[in-house]
Parts: C-alpha cells; sequence; structure tokens
C-alpha cells in the first residue's frame, strides 16, 4: 500500500478540480468572453498551487507510492478507485499543471471564436491528463487514457488550422486503434493474474498487484509487451508510428500543440516506465534491442526530415519524435543512468518544446504564415523574443548549462552504458538537431529584414513574457541544479532498476545455457553487434 | 401404417415449394400463400412426429400454429391493403424506393 | 374421477396479465377518447408499464418452472422483463410528439406497443418449444403493423412489408427447424432436450443437423445477422423513428434473451463444438455492419447498420460459451438498449412539420445552437464505439474479456478493430454537429416527454458506464441458471 500524509484525498482534488471548472464554465453565458477567460485561468492556478502542495508532503527516501486513496468500486470486475503518485509521476502532474496553465494564457488573443467550448475542452483535457499520471488502477488509468482523445479531438478540429479535420479524425483513430490493443493487453493481464501460477489468484485491475506478476516470457510476455507496446508507442510517438504526429501538430492550435507535445507524448513514455518495465521485466530485456534501435531512427530519422521542413511548426512537430527518440533511448538502455536522463528529458522536452511551440503561436498570431521563406532579420525588431527564443532553441538542443544537456547527458551516459554504438549514433542525432535548430534561427532572425511586412512586426508584450518566464526559469534550474528533480525519482527508478536486472539475470542464466559462445567485453562488442541483451544489466 | 419418412418427404417438399414460391413470386398474395405453406409444411411435420412418438405435444403445437397463420394472414393483408391503396399493384417488385 | 388439477402458477405470468390487462383497456377506451387528446391513452400505457414494473421488482429472486415447464420465472427472465419494460416506457415517451406530428396520433399505437412488449417479456420465460414459438409470434405481429403505421408514407409501407415478408418467412424457418427438433428428441421441453443431447450428442440424427439450420437462420434474421441482415436497413429506414428504435432495441434484446435459452439448451452451446459456425457469422456481421455504415447519408440507415455490428459484437458471447460470455451479452444488451434509444431520441427531435430529420445533413451545426444537445450525442457515440467512460464500455469490455478468457484471441482483435472503424462514422456525425454551419429553420420539437426520454437515457449510459456494479450483479445472477 502507501502512505498519504494529508489524510485528505489530495489527488482527486487536483486531478478533478479542472473538471469541476470545466462545468462552472458550461454554466456561464457564452458572451461574458473575459470573465470564462479569466474563470479557466483561474482555475488552472488553483490547481497548480494545489499540486504544488504535493511537493512539500512528498518523501523522497522511500519508491512507495505515496499520497494514496483506494475505494473499491466495481468489486465484480475487482476494480477498486486507485491513486498514488512516486516520484516519477509528481514530476510529471506539476509539469502538467504548469503548461496548462501557460497554455490557457496564452491563448487568449490565439482564440476569438467559441470561446467558452474551447476553454472547457481544455480544462477537461488537463483533468484527463492528471487523472493518467495518477492512476493506480488499470480501469481507472484507461478511463482517463481515453477521456483525453476527445477534448483533444475537438482543439483540432475547430480551432485549428490547414487540414484541421483530417489531422483531428486521424489523431483520434490512430490512438484509439493503439489503445484497444493495450486495452486487449490490460485484459490479458488481469486474466493472468487470476491463475495462481502467475499471479495472485484473484481478478484484479489494480496495478500494484499486476505487477508483481510472474510470467514466463515465451509466449505471454512477448505478446503482452507488444500489446501494451503498440498502444504506447503509438502515443510516444515512436518510428514508424509517428506519422499523425506532424499533422496533429502542425493543423492545432498554439495551445493544442503546447499540451500535445508537453503532456500527451509523454503519456507514451511513461506507460513505457510505469507498465512495461515493471509489469513485463524479462521482455524489456528481450525487446531492448529493437526498441533502442527504433529509438535511434526516430532520433537521426526526426532531425533530418527536421532538417527539410519548410513550416516552422512541422520542423518542431519532427523535432519532437527526434527528442522522444532520446527518451525512448534513455528509457530502454534499462539502466539508472538511463532511465533518470529518459524521465528528465521527459520534463525537459515538455519546458523546451512546449516553449517551442508558444513562440512559434507568438510569431504566427503576428503574421499568420508559418513558413520560414516569410521570415528574416527579425531580431532587429524584436529583441525580446530574440532572446527567448535563443534560450529556448539552446535548451532544445542540448546546450550545457540548460536543462537539455542534462537530460541528454544522462542519456548517452546510460546508453554508452548498454552498448556504444547506441551512444555514438545517439551523438549524430544531437548533432543534427543543433544543425537543424540552429538554422531555423538563423533564417529566421537573423539577415537581412527583407519582408516589409515584418517591418511593423511586435515584439513580446508582457502577458506573453510573464508566460514564458516561467518555461525559461525552468530551464535554467534544471540545468544549473537538477539535483532536487533526480533526487525525487532516485527510489522510482531505483525499484524499477532492480527488478530489470533481477529479470535480465534470469535471461543471462537462460541464454548462457543456451548459447554457446562467449561474447568478450571490449572489441568483440562491436563485432557482436547483433547486440546481447546482457548487456544492458551492466552498470 | 404409413412410414414416417412419407410424412417428411411431403412436408419437406412442400417446405421447398413455398420456400421458393417466396423467393421468386412477385405477387403479394402468391408469396402469402407460400408462407401459409410453409407454415403447413411444419405442422404436419410436427403431427408426423407426434404420431410417432404417440405423444400429443405436436398436435397441440400444431393448432397454436394454425391460428398464428391465420393471425399472420390478417395483418399480412391489411398491410397489402395499405400498398394497394397507395400505388394499385400487389407486385412486391416495385417497392424499389430503399436501396443501399 | 377426480379432475386433474393443471399446473398453472399465475404469478408467473402477473407482469404480462398486468400489461395485458392495461392493453385489453386500452383498445376499449380507444374510441371514447377525442382525436387531438390520445395522448392520454400514451399516459395511461405508461401507467401500465410502471405497475408491471413494480411487480416485476417484486418478484426478483423467485424461480418457478409453471405451465408444465412452458414457463420459467427466475432471476434471468426478470432481468430481461425488466429492460422491456423500460424499453417500452422510453419509446411511448419518444412517441408522443412524434406520432402526433407524423399525424399517425392513433390509440392502436400504444395498443400494440403494449402487446409487443407483452410478447417480448414472455421471450426469456419460455422453457419450451411452444411457448417461444408464440411469444416471438406476438412481439413479431405487432411489430409488422407498427413498421407500416405510416401509411401514407411510401416508405413506411416498404419498410413494413419487407419487414412483414422477412419475419414470417423467418418465422417459418424457426418453426420448421422446430419440427424437426421436435421430431429428433421427442419433446418440446428445452430442458428434456438438453438431457437428450446430452446422452446422445448433438450431430445423432439428420433431422437435429436440419433443426440446426434451421433454427440459426432463423434467429440470424431476427437479430439481423450476415447474410441475413437484407431488410435492417430498409425497414430502419422506413418504419416511425421510434418504431425503429422499438425494433432495435427491444427486437434484438429479445431476440437474443430467447437465443441464449434455446441455443443453450437446444444446442448444447456450452459444450463448445458451435464455436466455427458462429465464428463466421459473427466475424462477417460486425465487419459487414461497420463497413457499409461509413458510406451512409441517411441516419438512421446508419443506425441500422450500425445495430447489424453490434449483434456481431453480442455474437462474441454466444461463441464464448462460458459463464462471463453470457453475462456479457447481458451486461452489453442493457447499455446497448440505452445508447440506441437515446441516439434515435435525437433523430425524433429533429423531426418537425417540414423536416423528415433523418438525414445526416439534417444535424449540421446542432451542437453550436444547442450545445446539450452535443454533448448528449457525444456521450452516445462513446458509447456505442466503445470509449470509457460509458455504458458500451464496459460491455465491451466484458465482451473482449470473455473473448480473452476463452482463448478466442482473434475474435477479440477483430472486435477492436471494427470499433476502431466505427469510430469514424460516428465522429462524421460529431463532426457535422459541431464544425459546419448550423442549417437556418431547423426547428427542434421538443417536448417534455421527449427531454425525460433523453435525459433518462444520456444519464444511465454514463452512469453505468461510472458505476456499473448493479447490472454486473445482476446479470452474473441471472446467468447461473445456466450452469
Amino acid at each position: 500500500m502507501g502512505t498519504n500524509v494529508y489524510g485528505f484525498p489530495l489527488l482527486s482534488l487536483i486531478a478533478y478540480l479542472p473538471l469541476i471548472g470545466a462545468i462552472i464554465l458550461l454554466f456561464m453565458k457564452k458572451e461574458e468572453e473575459k470573465k470564462i477567460m479569466q474563470t479557466a485561468f483561474a482555475v488552472s492556478i488553483v490547481t497548480l498551487a494545489v499540486s504544488l502542495l504535493l511537493i512539500p508532503g512528498f518523501d523522497s527516501t522511500t519508491s512507495e507510492m505515496q499520497f494514496t486513496e483506494q475505494h473499491t468500486w466495481i468489486p465484480s470486475l475487482g476494480v477498486s478507485y486507485a491513486f498514488g503518485i512516486d516520484g516519477i509521476s509528481l514530476l510529471l502532474i506539476v509539469m502538467t499543471t504548469i503548461i496548462s496553465s501557460i497554455a490557457i494564457v496564452s491563448s487568449y488573443t490565439a482564440i476569438n471564436m467559441r470561446i467558452k467550448e474551447y476553454y472547457v475542452s481544455i480544462l477537461f483535457l488537463e483533468t484527463g491528463m492528471l487523472g493518467v499520471f495518477m492512476s493506480m488502477d488499470f480501469f481507472l488509468f484507461y478511463i482517463f487514457w481515453e477521456v483525453m482523445l476527445v477534448p483533444m479531438y475537438f482543439m483540432i478540429g475547430i480551432w485549428g488550422g490547414g487540414r484541421r479535420l483530417y489531422s483531428a479524425i486521424k489523431f483520434f483513430l490512430y490512438t484509439l486503434f493503439g489503445s484497444l490493443f493495450m486495452l486487449l493487453g490490460i485484459l490479458a493481464v488481469y486474466f493472468l493474474n487470476a491463475d495462481p501460477q502467475y499471479g495472485s489468484g484473484q481478478y484484479t485491475f489494480s496495478v500494484l498487484e499486476l505487477q508483481k506478476m510472474n510470467l514466463p516470457l515465451h509466449p505471454l510476455q512477448f505478446w503482452l509487451f507488444l500489446a501494451f507496446f503498440l498502444g504506447f508507442a503509438i502515443k510516444v510517438p515512436m518510428f514508424p508510428f509517428h506519422t499523425w504526429l506532424p499533422d496533429a501538430h502542425t493543423d492545432a492550435p498554439t495551445a493544442g500543440s503546447v499540451l500535445l507535445a508537453g503532456v500527451l507524448l509523454k503519456m507514451g513514455t511513461y506507460g513505457f516506465v510505469r507498465f512495461c518495465l515493471p509489469m513485463f521485466p524479462e521482455a524489456s530485456v528481450y525487446f531492448m534491442p529493437y526498441m533502442a534501435g527504433l529509438s535511434l531512427v526516430g532520433i537521426v530519422y526526426g532531425a533530418l526530415v527536421a532538417l527539410a521542413q519548410k513550416d516552422i511548426k512541422r520542423l518542431v512537430a519532427y523535432s519532437s519524435v527526434s527528442h522522444l527518440g532520446f527518451v525512448m533511448l534513455g528509457i530502454f538502455a534499462l539502466n539508472t543512468h538511463g532511465i533518470t536522463g529518459g524521465i528528465l528529458q521527459m520534463v525537459n522536452h515538455g519546458v523546451s518544446t512546449g516553449a517551442l511551440f508558444l513562440i512559434v503561436g507568438m510569431i504566427y498570431e503576428r503574421r499568420h504564415t508559418r513558413l520560414i521563406a516569410d521570415f528574416g532579420g527579425l531580431s532587429s525588431k524584436m529583441p525580446i523574443y530574440s532572446a527567448v527564443f535563443a534560450v529556448t532553441m539552446f535548451s532544445s538542443m542540448g546546450l550545457p548549462g540548460l536543462n537539455g544537456f542534462v537530460g541528454e547527458f544522462l542519456i548517452l551516459v546510460g546508453a554508452f552504458e548498454a552498448n556504444k554504438i547506441y551512444a555514438g549514433i545517439a551523438v549524430i542525432g544531437i548533432i543534427l538537431g543543433a544543425a537543424y535548430m540552429l538554422w531555423l534561427f538563423q533564417r529566421m532572425m537573423f539577415g537581412p529584414l527583407d519582408k516589409p511586412e515584418n517591418q511593423k512586426i511586435l515584439d513580446m508584450n508582457r502577458r506573453e513574457i510573464a508566460y514564458m518566464a516561467p518555461l525559461i526559469v525552468f530551464m535554467f534550474w534544471i540545468g544549473l541544479f537538477p539535483r532536487p528533480f533526480i533526487r525525487v525519482m532516485e527510489p522510482a527508478v531505483e525499484k524499477i532498476v532492480q527488478r530489470l536486472k533481477g529479470a535480465g539475470a534470469m535471461a543471462k542464466q537462460e541464454s548462457e545455457e543456451k548459447s554457446v559462445e562467449v561474447i568478450s567485453k571490449n572489441d568483440k562488442t562491436v563485432i557482436a553487434a547483433r547486440i546481447d541483451p546482457e548487456k544492458g544489466m551492466i552498470d | 401404417m404409413i412410414p414416417l419418412s412419407y410424412y417428411v418427404t411431403v412436408s419437406t417438399m412442400m417446405f421447398v415449394i413455398g420456400l421458393v414460391g417466396i423467393l421468386i413470386r412477385k405477387n403479394f398474395l402468391i408469396i402469402l400463400f407460400s408462407i401459409e405453406l410453409m407454415l403447413n409444411a411444419a405442422n404436419i411435420n410436427l403431427v408426423a412426429f407426434s404420431h410417432h412418438f404417440g405423444e400429443v405435444d405436436g398436435q397441440v403445437i400444431s393448432l397454436f400454429i394454425i391460428t398464428v397463420a391465420a393471425a399472420e394472414a390478417a395483418v399480412g393483408l391489411a398491410i397489402i391493403i395499405v400498398l394497394f391503396r397507395r400505388k394499385a399493384t400487389t407486385n412486391v417488385d416495385e417497392l424499389n424506393l430503399m436501396k443501399w | 374421477m377426480t379432475p386433474i388439477m393443471p399446473d398453472i402458477q399465475l404469478i408467473a405470468i402477473f407482469p404480462e396479465s398486468i400489461l395485458a390487462i392495461f392493453a385489453c383497456a386500452l383498445f376499449v377506451m380507444d374510441p371514447f377518447i377525442a382525436r387531438d387528446k390520445k395522448e392520454q391513452l400514451g399516459y395511461f400505457s405508461l401507467a401500465g408499464l410502471c405497475v408491471s414494473g413494480v411487480s416485476t421488482l417484486f418478484l426478483w429472486g423467485k424461480s418457478i418452472s409453471t405451465f408444465s415447464g412452458m414457463i420459467a420465472l427466475d432471476n434471468y427472465a426478470l432481468f430481461f422483463k425488466t429492460l422491456f419494460l423500460m424499453i417500452s416506457a422510453l419509446i411511448i415517451l419518444m412517441s408522443i410528439r412524434y406520432i402526433k406530428i407524423e399525424r399517425i396520433n392513433l390509440g392502436e399505437y400504444y395498443g400494440l406497443i403494449l402487446f409487443a412488449t407483452i410478447g417480448m417479456m414472455f421471450m426469456p420465460s419460455a422453457t419450451d418449444l411452444l411457448s417461444f414459438y408464440l411469444s416471438l409470434e406476438l412481439m413479431s405481429m405487432s411489430l409488422y403493423v407498427l413498421a407500416a403505421f405510416m401509411r401514407k408514407d411510401p416508405k413506411s409501407i416498404e419498410g413494413g412489408i419487407k419487414y412483414f415478408l422477412t419475419g414470417v418467412f423467418s418465422s417459418g424457418l424457426i418453426l420448421y427447424g422446430v419440427a424437426f427438433l421436435f421430431g429428433a428428441t421427442g419433446t418440446t421441453n428445452l430442458g428434456e432436450i438438453a438431457a437428450f443431447l446430452q446422452e446422445n450428442g448433438v450431430t445423432s440424427s439428420l433431422s437435429l443437423i436440419m433443426a440446426f439450420v434451421l433454427l440459426i437462420t432463423g434467429f440470424g434474421f431476427k437479430i439481423s445477422a450476415v447474410p441475413f441482415h437484407m431488410w435492417a436497413p430498409d425497414v430502419y429506414e422506413g418504419s416511425p423513428t421510434p418504431v425503429t428504435a422499438f425494433l432495435s432495441a427491444g427486437s434484438k434484446a429479445a431476440a437474443f434473451s430467447v437465443m441464449l435459452r434455446v441455443f443453450i439448451n437446444a444446442f448444447a452451446l456450452s459444450s463448445g463444438n458451435w464455436w466455427p459456425v458462429l465464428w463466421v457469422i459473427a466475424v462477417l456481421t460486425m465487419t459487414l455492419g461497420n463497413l457499409v455504415a461509413l458510406v451512409q447519408t441517411n441516419m438512421k440507415r446508419l443506425l441500422a447498420y450500425s445495430s447489424i455490428a453490434h449483434a456481431g459484437y453480442l455474437m462474441i458471447g454466444l461463441i464464448t460459451a462460458s459463464q462471463i460470455g453470457y453475462a456479457a451479452i447481458l451486461i452489453y444488451l442493457v447499455g446497448y438498449v440505452f445508447m440506441t434509444l437515446g441516439a434515435f431520441t435525437l433523430i425524433i427531435l429533429l423531426c418537425s412539420a417540414n423536416m423528415k430529420g433523418d438525414q445526416i445533413s439534417d444535424f449540421k451545426g446542432l451542437a453550436r445552437t444547442n450545445p446539450m444537445l452535443g454533448l448528449v450525442f457525444i456521450i452516445f457515440a462513446l458509447s456505442l464505439i466503445g470509449i470509457p467512460p460509458s455504458a458500451g464500455f464496459v460491455g465491451k469490455l466484458y465482451l473482449f474479456n470473455s473473448a480473452i478468457q476463452g482463448g478466442f484471441y482473434w475474435l477479440a482483435i477483430i472486435g477492436i478493430l471494427n470499433s476502431v472503424v466505427s469510430l469514424y462514422y460516428y465522429f462524421r456525425v460529431v463532426q457535422v454537429m459541431y464544425m459546419d454551419e448550423p442549417n437556418a429553420g431547423t426547428v427542434l420539437s421538443f417536448s417534455p416527454t421527449l427531454k425525460v426520454a433523453l435525459g433518462i437515457t444520456a444519464f444511465l449510459t454514463l452512469f453505468l458506464g461510472l458505476y456499473p456494479e448493479p447490472i454486473i450483479k445482476a446479470a452474473i445472477d441471472s446467468v447461473q441458471i445456466f450452469l
């Protein structure tokens, strides 16, 4: 079980505050636009404040679930209403509340039709996102997971641009497809748990119970891992399931893209860390080469395609694919450094790519175009914007001193420990990342100011500075003092790594019994590029 | 004694005739007759089996079926009258307003 | 000679008797009520349904077999009886305004609905070949007339004729199958047939095989499974919309309730040899229903094809032939009933003096003029696709659960793929409602009863998704009889 310091359901409060806000908004008249925007913002700030209350009450020394709430809900099915967080979720929850508030503020001038419905959708979305990170019961998790799809569909479809209807339904269909396969996996796990050979012998959807299961690698863990993989990989998105992302990101309104990139994509990676690794450790070890391979392809492919883009938003979208490839590489390095780096990079990506989308949004609001060719030499007219853009860009590239570097460094260390080749290829991704970002910045900000429309462009106003500021602060904070963030997630990550080590030892035994040749460590590693799973276990 | 198989053969033939009638004929009244043929084929079957087993169950069911058939015929005729009043035809093929 | 007392316990048919009394009283009262006040008969029949419903609640927990084993009263039957009563009550609420607008405001309408309900209520109780056939016919007769009720509308007539012809055709097939079943086993009681099959095996004689083929075909027509589904879209499109809703929800639920009893007893379904045939039918049904729905422009036809697809999902429970599969059918049916009735209520709302309201384009911009309706439709769409939190999700969860537990992985995967496909056409309607410009001059014919019906269905669809416990318990309880 877990501990609950405050004694009252803080997590439920955090999760449902936005929902209550949405319902309040539903009752307001749609003409009172200013009031609606202010109420939405107020609700999100309150949620943020309440979520900050989690931090002091959080015990960083234990990997137990904290702030737990547990009630039986559907006893016939073994479903309980269970919330709980550990270090990983804590980081993601606070990040979500912060980004949601910023998204709401940033929409003030960007959205000028059907305002009430827009803010209702954002608040619904926030509830869904928070619920996913808190759920400790699969049924509950699945509900929140799916609930997110509808508001996002509407945000893209109604307030988006370009081929918004196409992108919206593509997003919905693709993600639903993956989640339904995940549902099959959940049901299979639920069913297998009732078999005393594998699990506790009862029918339950509780995540903690199901994490204790003991499944053989073939065929069970193999297929179950794949089922969950499909659901999460589409969300991340991993190559080759990423095709929904550029369309959805490009055609969504700014706040939609911010939330999509900042939070929704993290759910895929969170799912891998929270469910796949603990529940299917042997399968994770087994699939590690393939996962690492796909991640590397994502890193390099995403970066290369980003380099070729003419639309700023699409470029940032592909950069997301590349960055999340890094996160996945870190996670599937299956060691402490890698996983820590992966999770930290999740937060970092939320901050920096969120900031990037906001920056794109600002320029779009002014000029109503997103083609790079329409810009040039803006830095002379918009100095503050240039500075902010520069910091964000460096953060996204991974410049030391900013947050991106810490995450990428840890991931590279982890990948290097797993297999030096991975790290080598990953570095190529970093170089490419620098390339497209710098080139973008140069094309937009430097050079001659030759387009007449750009002459009268306004710099950032107070509101925009106000909402970019927290993100910039975090970029520096995590970059220079990452210790508090890492400390929070240490125990949880350790627990996962221990489980993986145990599985790795078993896998090692199995393959030692099977394979005839002995793989030596140094140069032969390169030759044995038919990657060996045990390598991931060396810490 | 007439063997059971004779009865079943007759009833099967009736059933098939009725079936084909429903599928092929265009006049609604003929289709109704074919339906009656099918129901009566089942009746023959039931009575024959009932006689074979020496039980009364089948014959009881038969009596009920006759009633049901009568009711069906009434409903069917009522519906065709409605159609006839509208379109002066009993040809089923002319009902083609709704396709795919 | 003492007369032999027949084995009759009238308590077993108490709910139906009450309803029959109300129905007959209704027909007697009908000539005395003024032509424009016929909705009083509607309220009267609602009262009858309520009284009958109360009596079913009192009877919960009993287990009686009476009328020489023809009628059984147990939790399974009571579960369905309550469901049918609720369906009829919602249909009457939906109809009151509609039949006034379509100028078919006749007292016989309510009477026929009551009789159809009586037929439906007898169906899950039937434990004998005769009683299930008679109850099936009672329901069907009433529905044939109801389908053709709009006498002046050519589509309604056409729908009525098509429904009549396919209906009696399938009844004929079922009857012939019943005859052969009787001939092969020597008894008409379902329980005794089950015992016979246990001893002698399912394929022990040619008559048995004939019987099974005919019965599956006949029932296939009734639940509009592929390839016996051709009647459904035309009939659904032509009939008056409340009747379509009744057909879609009530007749399908009733057919499944009977199928469970007949298949489990007379076919020895639980012995597990039936799944190849049923598998093919189920997969075809799900897939064809969903694929053809993608191209529809008429809302009623779209819902017809979607209900064909749902019949396919329900058959998954039959294929798995386990306790949890049967319970899943019941749970899914409850959710299915409410979501379908809700969706049809929205169509009825659009029907007004100058517009039929059944094309998808009539829904344009509806959510912008009336956000509540948009929200309500989203709830129904989510439930129909199987996205939480909704009753449809819980039902699908149970169905897929039973498929996985039975080892039918491919069936579950096909079910999932079909759910994804169904997303597309439901959300096409959502898209039209939310993102298109509203039609000028769309008049919504709200009436208090319609609002109540919409409210109840929407609330239950959402509520049962969040708190399905009572339904699940009741369903598991009910299928205990099949152990």
